[in-house]
């Protein structure tokens, strides 16, 4: 069974799914989990009665499990409604004051950024560790005593292994749906003792670092994902097996497909095993995958038509500073549930479907 | 061909089935259409480019027409929809009537495109007058 069976019954049976670094399909333990402490673990976990308590001790599981899987302590973990929060939270911690983030960020780090930075110190550096767009690995910059340093390592969860002491970070975020927990929960670490400005005020929950009724069910969901990751060493199979079928897809597109180009280094060590980032010269990206959409193959891409937005993907613009490039560009993310079987099956449409959009474009393909 | 559904997909079941099976569209080189002028607007970098083909004739009344029509797109899907719609609606028009086409008819005959996507049925009526425009300077 795999794990997007139930949806692909519903809808299309062929379904090859693979958007994973957008969402990963809720992992049958995640689903059983979630459950059950809906039935179960009902109550107010703030609450003084048992019904409560019981409810807080699953979230202190939760907590304890990602701070061990990440080597952190407990009491540095805040769990938050996802990674656009936790974002949030340190971006505006630093209100007023220098931040530098890189320009490769998710938007809700960028735009966070643009709101609340100023001329003060000390300075907050935000960097990602690796790029949900193309999958890239990010330099750290190198800091001064004085400056604090933040990581959004929502895409680096199970697919590498972190310490957060090892990689230097004051502050790292974290989110439940992108390793098969639920959408709408996520984590914040803060390490003891550096500056935090709670964004969710009026609660006394977390250590009144974050306001609000306790997501009793998301996080338990969130735990039996991480126990998913942690019991099963992800990150190797991310590393050996999602790689191979990653990288069988790039040679594979290289080799059959005129004016392709690839806009991940799939060399090891440069990007995520299950990131693969390609642009197709002469055809557009929201052609291709609504092309593969029909086909039940489903991509993402960095086209500004598929976003309704004006201006394509801020990374593939950073990156190759090509609008052309970016509104061509095609994400193909691999998930622990993925095949060579699925490789074969994009490489049976994907030709002819980039060949079809060539033909009838206005740009040339060489 | 997958078991979608008309209702899940993002756009119209029209811009859909023009998507997915334009009609009119110039495949491979333009010398494969025996054309008397074109029209080109928009702009890669911009995420869209049209062009339009048109052969002129006449209809019985002596009036030039558009005989035939191809295009070619560089676009989102409902760029290429827009395209095919109005490769459909323009053919036999007369010059000036085809002139009067304008994007509401366009988004009109595909059963309304989602609004962030209105510019691309701009852009196909654009290419069209500008060959309309093209092919009268040149016959002046």
């Amino acid at each position: 069974m795999r794990f997007t069976d139930i949806a692909r019954n519903e809808w299309c049976f062929k379904m090859v799914y693979l958007d994973n670094a957008a969402t990963v399909p809720l992992l049958p333990s995640v689903r059983k989990a979630m459950h059950e402490t809906e039935e179960k673990l009902f109550a107010n976990a703030s609450a003084l009665h048992t019904p409560g308590h019981l409810a807080m001790n699953k979230i202190e599981e939760c907590r304890a499990v990602l701070a061990e899987l990440i080597g952190a302590e407990p009491n540095e973990i805040i769990f938050t409604s996802g990674a656009t929060e936790s974002n949030n939270t340190v971006i505006r911690t630093f209100e007023g004051h220098q931040i530098e983030c890189s320009p490769l960020e998710h938007h809700s780090i960028f735009e966070a950024t643009r709101v609340y930075k100023g001329n003060k110190l000390p300075k907050l550096y935000s960097y990602m560790l690796y790029n949900n767009e193309t999958g890239e690995k990010l330099e750290f910059p190198i800091l001064d005593n004085e400056s604090f340093l933040h990581s959004d390592l929502t895409q680096a969860l199970g697919k590498v292994e972190i310490n957060v002491n090892r990689l230097g970070l004051d502050y790292a975020t974290f989110s439940a749906h992108k390793i098969g927990g639920p959408i709408g929960v996520g984590a914040l670490y803060v390490r003891s003792g550096v500056p935090f400005k709670p964004l969710l005020i009026g609660g006394n929950q977390e250590h009144k670092r974050r306001g609000g009724t306790y997501n009793t069910v998301g996080i338990a969901g969130f735990l039996a994902a991480l126990e998913y990751v942690r019991d099963n060493k992800t990150w190797e199979i991310y590393d050996e097996s999602i790689r191979k079928l990653r990288d069988t897809l790039a040679n594979h597109i290289l080799a059959k497909i005129p004016g392709s180009s690839l806009n991940t280094d799939v060399r090891r060590g440069r990007s995520l095993p299950n990131i693969l980032n390609v642009s197709f010269k002469a055809a557009e990206g929201e052609s291709i995958q609504l092309y593969l959409d029909s086909e039940g193959i489903i991509v993402s891409t960095g086209s500004a038509c598929a976003a309704g937005d004006i201006k394509p993907s801020h990374v593939l613009m950073a990156k190759t500073g090509d609008a052309e490039i970016a509104h061509s560009s095609i994400r193909f993310s691999f998930g622990l549930d993925n095949t060579m079987a699925d490789v074969e099956r994009v490489m049976e449409v994907l030709p002819g479907v980039i060949d079809r959009l060539q033909k009838i474009s206005t740009i040339k393909r060489s | 061909m997958s078991n979608l559904e008309g209702q899940d997909w993002v756009y119209s079941e029209k811009v859909k089935d023009h998507f997915l099976n334009p009609r009119n569209f110039l495949m491979g080189d333009e010398s494969r259409f025996d054309y008397d002028a074109l029209g080109q607007v928009g702009n890669p970098i911009c995420g869209d480019q049209m062009r339009m083909y048109i052969k002129v004739g006449h209809d019985k009344k002596g009036r030039e027409i558009i005989d035939d029509v191809r295009w070619k797109t560089y676009g989102c899907a409902s760029a290429i929809a827009s395209t095919s719609a109005l490769s459909e609606i323009c053919k036999g028009r007369t010059l000036d009537d085809a002139l009067k086409i304008g994007a509401k008819d366009i988004d009109n005959y595909l059963g309304n495109l989602p609004k962030h996507k209105f510019h691309c049925s701009v852009l196909g009526h654009d290419a069209l007058r500008e060959a309309i425009s093209n092919y009268r300077q040149k016959s002046k």
